[in-house]
Formats: structure tokens, C-alpha cells, sequence
């Protein structure tokens, strides 16, 4: 599982605002970078996610060292993945190599033998084998949902064997973080292992605990080279603002915290070293359009709606451009998606085109009477856009399409809902039009089948929260999805994933709006060696899996 | 006595009252935990979880109301407030134990101090009416009036941000470990003043009005005006015959203000980001964790008695009248 705590939109809303005034105010008075953070080998990291309690268990999504990322540098995975440039072979890490078979129904991992658990035990292939038979067991810590069925070891081999093909899978078994057998073994009942004091095989180990600050301390041996930061120092603050202000001062030097105008209340703060970096994953926002409502049911009609959708300006002024535009019109995120884009649509990009849209509307026998459009059967189109009170991106983003759609002669008005009104709503297909966002993966299949899968399809009044909000069917896209999933070849993987992209340009079941980023917030005042735009070796976020080959490319900043 | 016992028995119903509700209000809230966790990870965390995550929290398992409202009487006996969900599976009694001593040092003090405080000034501003003391309150007022929210942003740009004098957020260093020693128990004093003091600042009008405006009239009783006559020192008469009578109002105020601390923290502890339970609850109710906000709000619910029994036994010391209904 990836984690990434959502910045808590109803207090983007309310705090930022006051948040963006009062550095502004301090800015001012011509006030420096005032901080205490860092130096001395510290690397100091924040979090916005209140006080934690003390549990270190890897598999726990709810877990301190999952919402503030600390699992990450004391745990390992088999390969280390890199989501912003899904394209890449994974780095091999625990495991030296991996071998599937033709069908994707079985994987013979090679397990390094060179870590060694910092309880000074020594790390091999049993501790993989009893990993995934913990995971195959405890369907609650399985939750990547992969269906383990047989796992063996053979020397430094393991074999873990699936009933069917787990080639949208592969990342998520190479992300399993291994724990020691010589520990967990004896656990009752690990879904509610606190696991305070926790051994793994990475560079790091747990120092001190308190609800508000984590510190790890480095090691003396580690099977790769020893990182350059001594300590890392994870602070929880209690909401964007505080953990803005920490940016802004100083006394956080990496952080994932959504900021709108970024540019003033963080960058301009120390210009020198303030750096933000917000690349696309394969996960994406978009416009959910409830397929069973009549009109729009009609294709054409959402193809025309796509066509005056104004994705620049949803990503400049709803998402503060930390949301990076989507301009292939297939929705794939780009550089992240280049790999996988159909020929026929490289090189395209989707541009506001009205007159387009109008001709489309003309050809499917829709008119504009006024500034009304209308069916052919005479009716005018109308639809209610809805998302939560306070989520202030989406609400901008719904306004500005709100504007566009008046242009094509629709009338959209926008509504606010409490979030437990609006979830019911989506998951029963109780509504016009929503923004929302996708799943994410390795692969685009993650962010289609979350959109089209037929299999997730569930009448309206029916609850579907596993995905298809837009009740959509289309049996041409479930049996690409499917083929995505089960093909042995790779030919037949790529023949489904461009029918999928062209399903969805031309059938438009979902308007993709932006990108998802996997972003971070970094200072290079002590530490440089961060990834960048040039050199995107991780992803750059705290709280992923990646964050720990971030850790070992830094290096102090000279002076 | 038997006044004693009434009472005792209408706080013990109120108590059952309140626990029953307690469980139930969480129950009727719309939402699922589920979904709420699903939310919040906006896509980063896939659709696939819901299944495990539905068998982890045990939601899987189907149980009657009636069922569930026994299990929550028989464990509330055995002191288990249950298994949060935000923090999973840390037990509640955990979270609310490491969060409370901060809300209830930090409240607590202010609480106390802005009474004293506001009822010494009120007492004197009520007694010498008039004199430059009555100035205070348009300007304790004026600082009352500012949103508590607004007053503690403005502390934090002012004394943390553009003259550094205090830290900006949290409850101490972020490298001191919470125990018994000077550098953490200095920190945890730097960190708290500036909200203190904004707290303090912003309830302090309130306790000045209240005590001023019962002295006045107060002072015109007869009783007041006896003591003067028997030629009484004015510190006596100020103190023993006015403010003792002056005061009846405002004590049942601070009993329903120390019950409240723990529930009306909140603002306090997002704008300091202070380790506090307010927060704690905050984030329960966004995340439907039905077993934490139950937990806090029993907490809260129990301080809010505690706190009217207590202002119930000052009451039967400073008043004889309450007693003399009483017998």
C-alpha cells in the first residue's frame, strides 16, 4: 500500500488562507529563515498528521510508521520501485533477482543473504517465506489483495505460486516489506502487533518514540553503504498550516503537505535551498460522469463535454499547479505514462476546442436554442456537480467546468455535500457529475479498471465502492481489462491497453481533469542530493517506499 | 444528608444517561470507517484495501445493536474503551492517556489562572467603580471579542515567526523525549506559555464582566452597608460580606468551565498543533472511529459531572441558604 494521508481539505479551506496571510505578514518584516532544523547529521522530516500512537508495524496502513513514512528506512522491500517512472526495472534490493513464469502464475524470488536484522540475526529466505505465508493467512494485513496460494523455499530461492496471473500485481508483491521470522513467528495475532520495538534489515533503527517525534538512529553495519544522515527526526504536526510554517522556518527540511501558493509562503522564504517537486504517478482526478443518466448516456454528449473542459486552468487555479495537467487525451500522466501510450495518440495534446465540440453536438442531433442546449428529442441538458463542502480544490475545479459547459450551452450548477453524503452518493450512483480520483499502480491498469471494469458494475442504488462510479459498460473494455490481466504475452498486454486508452477517448465514460503528483516539499540548506526533474531516480515523497533510496543519495551540503 | 444522596442519585442516572447516548450518537452518525480511511488517501490507497481493511477493524462480523451495547457496558466495567481505528490497534485508553495530561495541564492551569485572575480584577473593578480599573474591560473585551483562532494565528506571527521569542507549534522539542527531567519540563513550559497566554487573554473578560457587574450590585445590599456601618476594615467588608455573595454566579461558571476543558480544546491545539486530547477527537470524528470519540466523550461527559458535583459542595460551603433547603 502506498501511503500518502490526504491533505485535510476542509482545513486546506478554513487554515489556509490564514496560513498564506500570516507568512505573508512575517514575510513582511523582511523576517529570514529562522529554524533550528537540521545539521549535525540530522535530517529532519514532518508530517502533517497529528499525534501518533506507538506502533511500528510494516503492514499497518494506520500505523505510525506508515503515516509518517519511518517504516520505510527500518524495513525492506524484495525491489525498490520507483512510481514516478513506473517504466524503469525495479532495483533489485532484498531480492537479487526475480523470475516470473510465462503466465504470470508463479515467481521464483532469489533472496540477498547479505543483510542482516538489526537484532544482529541473520536475514535469509525462511524470513521471506514465512513473510508471504503471514500475508497469505492474515487476509487483514494483505492489503494489496494479492491472492498468495502456494509459497516454498528451496535454499536462497523462493517460489510463490497464484492461481491466476498476477502480472498487474508484480510491483505490489516486489513492495512487500519482509519482517524476521525469529520475531513474528510467535505472534499471536499480528494484525494487532504494535511491534514497539522493531527489528528489520534497514539502515535505520527506532530511537526514542513520542506521540510528536520519532527519531531513528543509523546503524553501524548495513549490508549497502552506510547512509551519510545520522539521525532522522520525523515530527507529526497537527495540520497544513503548522507543518507549512515548519517548512517555511526551517525546522522540517522534507515534507509531503499541500500548499496553495506555494511559491510565497515556502520558496520565497529561502529561495536558495526551498525546493518543491511534484511529478506524476499513474494515478489520476477526473470528472465521473454517471453514465445511467439520461442524457449522458450519449457518448457524444461526453465527448463534447471533454472537448470545453479547460484541464489548465483546473490544474493552475482549483490545484495551486501542484496537480500537474493532463494534456494527452487519453488521461495518461505524462512522463510517467510515455511508455505505455498507444502510437496514435503520442504526441497529442488536448486543447479547449469549442467550435469542435459544437460540431460534434450538431452531427448527434443536439441543438441550441438560445442558450440552451437540447436533446434531439427536445429536452434541455442540465446536470447538479457535486463534491464535499470544504474540499476547495475540487470545488474550484468544479466551478471552472461549471463556466465551460455554459459555453456549449449546458447548465451545471454546483453543489456541496457533507463527505459521508457525498461517498454514499458516488459509491450508489446517486449523482449527475463529481470530481473524484482513480486508483493508483505500477501499470495504467489500476487507474482503467477503476474507471471501466464491468466487473465492478452494480445497478444505481446499489453500492460499488470498489470502483465504476459512472456505472459504465462497455463489454469491449471489461474484456481488455481482463486480457491486460490474464495475457501471457506481451503483445496481447499492449493490444488491450490501447484499446483501453482508446475507449476512453472516444467513449469518454470518465473526464479526466489532472494528474495525481507523488510530491514533496525539500530543503537543500544541510542536505543535497535530492531527486529532481533532471534526475528522478525515487519517488520523492517521505512516506513512501522510495524515500529510503532518497536517504541514502543525500549528502551533506558543503559550508 | 439526604439532600446529599438525592443528588448523588441524579448524577449517578445522568451518568447512565449520558453513557447510553454516548453509544449510540456514533452509531446513528452516518459513514463508515472504511470509507473514511479510503478518503482520506485519495487513490494512493487502492480500492483493493477495503476487503482487508473490513476484516481488520472487525467490521465484518455482524452484530445486534442490543449485542453491541452490552459488550460496551461489560467492557467500559473492565476499564477498555476498545480499539481505535485511526490509530489501529493502539486501545483507546492509550491514546486518551497520552494525549490528556497535556490538555488537562495546559487547560487546566490557564483555566484556573484566567479565573483568579478575572474575578480578582472583577472583584476590585466592582468594589472601586469608576476608577481606572473599569478601563480594563473594553480592552479585555476587545481581546475576547477577536476569534480564539484568529488571536492565536496572530500570536504565533508576531511572537514565534517575526520576533522568534516563542516556539511556533508542538508541545516540546521535537528531540526531548517525554520524562521527568528539567530540559524536557523548561520546554514543555516555553511551548505552552504562548498559548497560555492567548487563552488567558481571551477568557479573561468574560470572569471581569461576570464578578464586576454582581458586585455593583452586591455593594448595595443592605448586608454590605451594615458592615460599613459597624466600621468593619474595607478589606472585610470588600472581601467576606461582598465578594463572598458576589462570587455564587461565577463559581458554577468555572465548575461548567472545568468540565469543558477537555471538550474545548480544540481550536487551541490545531492553531498551536498541540498534543492534546481536543485534537485527538477531532481526528476521531473525521475518521468515524466510533470507539475513540466514545472514549473521549466519555471523558468529557464524566469531567462535566465531576465538575457540577464539585460546584454543588462549594455551593452548600459559601451559601446557607442551599443548606437550609437542604435539611
Amino acid at each position: 500500500m502506498r501511503v500518502r494521508t490526504r491533505p485535510r481539505r476542509a482545513l486546506t479551506a478554513t487554515v489556509g488562507v490564514l496560513a498564506a496571510l500570516t507568512l505573508l505578514a512575517a514575510c513582511g518584516g523582511g523576517g529570514g529563515a529562522t529554524g533550528s532544523g537540521g545539521g549535525d547529521g540530522v535530517l529532519t522530516v514532518g508530517m502533517p498528521n497529528g499525534p501518533q500512537a506507538d506502533n511500528s508495524n510494516p503492514f499497518l496502513g494506520t500505523s505510525a510508521g506508515a503515516s509518517l513514512g519511518y517504516r520505510a528506512m527500518i524495513y525492506e522491500p524484495l525491489a525498490m520501485t520507483n512510481l514516478v517512472r513506473p517504466d524503469q526495472e525495479p532495483k533489485p534490493w532484498l531480492a537479487t533477482s526475480w523470475e516470473w513464469n510465462e503466465d504470470f502464475t508463479e515467481v521464483v524470488l532469489t533472496v540477498n543473504t547479505e543483510p542482516t536484522w538489526s537484532d544482529g540475526e541473520a536475514f535469509g529466505a525462511e524470513d521471506v517465506a514465512f513473510t508471504f505465508s503471514l500475508l497469505r493467512d492474515n487476509p487483514a494485513l494483505n492489503e494489496a489483495g494479492v491472492p498468495y496460494q502456494d509459497v516454498t523455499q528451496d535454499g536462497d530461492t523462493v517460489t510463490l505460486t497464484f492461481e491466476t496471473s498476477q502480472y498487474v500485481n508484480q510491483t505490489r508483491i516486489l513492495d512487500t516489506y519482509i519482517v524476521p521470522e525469529h520475531i513474528w513467528a510467535d505472534i499471536e495475532a499480528p494484525e494487532t502487533f504494535e511491534n514497539q520495538d522493531p527489528v528489520g534489515t534497514g539502515p535505520y533503527v527506532l530511537d526514542t518514540f513520542t506521540p510528536q517525534t520519532v527519531t531513528l538512529k543509523r546503524r553501524d553495519t548495513y549490508w549497502q553503504d552506510l547512509p551519510q544522515v545520522e539521525e532522522l527526526r520525523y515530527t507529526s504536526y497537527n495540520d497544513n498550516n503548522a507543518q507549512t510554517t515548519a517548512l517555511a522556518n526551517g525546522d522540517t527540511e522534507w515534507s509531503y503537505v499541500f500548499m496553495p501558493d506555494y511559491e510565497q509562503v515556502f520558496i520565497e522564504r529561502d529561495p536558495d535551498h526551498h525546493k518543491l517537486w511534484f511529478p506524476t504517478g499513474l494515478g489520476i482526478h477526473g470528472l465521473w460522469i454517471n453514465n445511467e443518466v439520461a442524457p449522458f448516456d450519449d457518448p457524444a454528449l461526453r465527448r463534447a463535454m471533454s472537448l470545453v473542459i479547460d484541464r489548465a486552468a483546473i490544474s493552475e487555479q482549483a490545484h495551486a499547479g501542484l496537480y500537474p495537467l493532463l494534456e494527452n487525451p487519453t488521461g495518461l500522466p505524462l512522463p510517467a505514462g510515455a511508455s505505455f501510450l498507444a502510437p496514435e495518440y503520442q504526441g497529442e495534446t488536448q486543447e479547449v476546442d469549442v467550435a469542435a465540440a459544437k460540431d460534434i453536438l450538431d452531427e448527434a442531433g443536439y441543438t441550441l436554442d438560445g442558450d440552451t442546449l437540447r436533446t434531439p428529442e427536445g429536452d434541455p441538458v442540465s446536470l447538479t456537480l457535486t463534491d464535499p463542502a470544504g474540499w476547495s480544490d475540487y470545488l474550484t475545479g468544479l466551478s471552472i467546468i461549471s463556466d465551460n459547459l455554459k459555453e456549449i450551452g449546458i447548465e451545471a450548477t454546483v453543489e456541496t455535500q457533507t463527505v459521508d453524503a457525498w461517498t454514499d452518493d458516488v459509491n450508489n450512483g446517486d449523482f449527475d457529475a463529481t470530481l473524484h480520483w482513480t486508483n493508483t499502480g505500477a501499470t495504467p491498469y489500476d487507474m482503467y479498471q477503476n474507471i471501466m471494469d464491468g466487473e465492478l458494475y452494480k445497478p444505481v442504488g446499489e453500492s460499488s465502492p470498489g470502483g465504476n462510479f459512472g456505472r459504465y459498460r462497455n463489454d469491449e473494455a471489461t474484456a481488455a481489462l481482463a486480457d491486460y490481466r490474464n495475457a501471457s504475452d506481451e503483445e496481447a498486454r499492449t493490444e488491450a491497453l490501447y484499446t483501453l486508452q482508446r475507449i476512453l477517448v472516444e467513449d469518454v465514460p470518465m473526464i479526466p481533469t489532472v494528474a495525481g503528483p507523488i510530491g514533496a516539499e525539500y530543503s537543500t540548506k544541510n542536505w543535497i542530493g535530492w531527486p529532481t526533474d533532471v534526475d528522478p531516480y525515487a519517488t520523492p515523497q517521505p512516506t513512501q517506499r522510495g524515500a529510503l533510496d532518497v536517504v541514502l543519495h543525500l549528502r551533506p551540503a558543503e559550508g | 444528608m439526604r439532600y446529599f444522596a438525592q443528588r448523588l442519585l441524579f448524577y449517578a442516572v445522568t451518568a447512565w444517561a449520558a453513557i447510553t447516548i454516548n453509544f449510540f450518537i456514533p452509531r446513528l452518525m452516518p459513514g463508515d470507517p472504511v470509507q473514511s480511511l479510503i478518503n482520506r488517501y485519495q487513490g494512493q490507497l487502492s480500492t483493493q484495501a477495503i476487503d482487508s481493511l473490513r476484516t481488520l477493524f472487525g467490521l465484518d462480523e455482524q452484530q445486534s445493536l442490543w449485542q453491541q451495547y452490552l459488550d460496551y457496558w461489560g467492557n467500559l466495567f473492565d476499564g477498555d474503551l476498545g480499539t481505535s481505528f485511526t490509530y489501529f490497534p493502539t486501545g483507546v485508553a492509550d491514546i486518551i492517556g497520552q494525549s490528556m495530561p497535556w490538555t488537562l495541564t495546559l487547560m487546566g492551569i490557564t483555566t484556573v489562572l484566567g479565573f483568579l485572575l478575572g474575578t480578582g480584577v472583577g472583584i476590585l473593578a466592582g468594589w472601586r467603580r469608576g476608577s481606572w480599573l473599569d478601563a480594563m474591560l473594553p480592552v479585555t473585551t476587545f481581546f475576547s471579542a477577536i476569534p480564539y483562532f484568529w488571536l492565536g494565528l496572530i500570536a504565533i506571527t508576531v511572537f514565534a515567526v517575526q520576533w522568534p521569542l516563542f516556539p511556533a507549534s508542538g508541545g516540546y522539542d521535537t528531540g526531548l523525549v517525554p520524562e521527568l527531567s528539567w530540559p524536557f519540563i523548561s520546554s514543555a513550559i516555553e511551548h505552552g506559555l504562548l498559548p497560555g497566554i492567548t487563552i488567558i487573554i481571551s477568557s479573561v473578560a468574560g470572569w471581569i464582566l461576570g464578578m464586576r457587574n454582581m458586585m455593583v450590585s452586591v455593594s448595595a445590599e443592605d448586608y454590605v452597608l451594615v458592615a460599613q456601618a459597624k466600621g468593619l476594615s474595607e478589606r472585610r467588608v470588600m472581601f467576606s460580606y461582598a465578594a463572598r455573595n458576589a462570587i455564587l454566579p461565577s463559581i458554577s461558571n468555572f465548575a461548567l468551565s472545568l468540565g469543558f476543558i477537555v471538550g474545548g480544546t480544540l481550536l487551541v491545539e490545531m492553531v498551536f498543533s498541540y498534543p492534546g486530547i481536543g485534537y485527538v477527537l477531532f481526528q476521531g470524528v473525521g475518521a468515524k472511529d466510533y470507539p475513540l470519540m466514545q472514549g473521549v466523550f466519555l471523558f468529557v461527559t464524566l469531567a462535566v459531572l465531576a465538575a457540577n458535583l464539585l460546584a454543588d459542595v462549594v455551593y452548600l460551603l459559601l451559601d446557607p441558604r442551599t443548606r437550609r433547603e437542604a435539611s
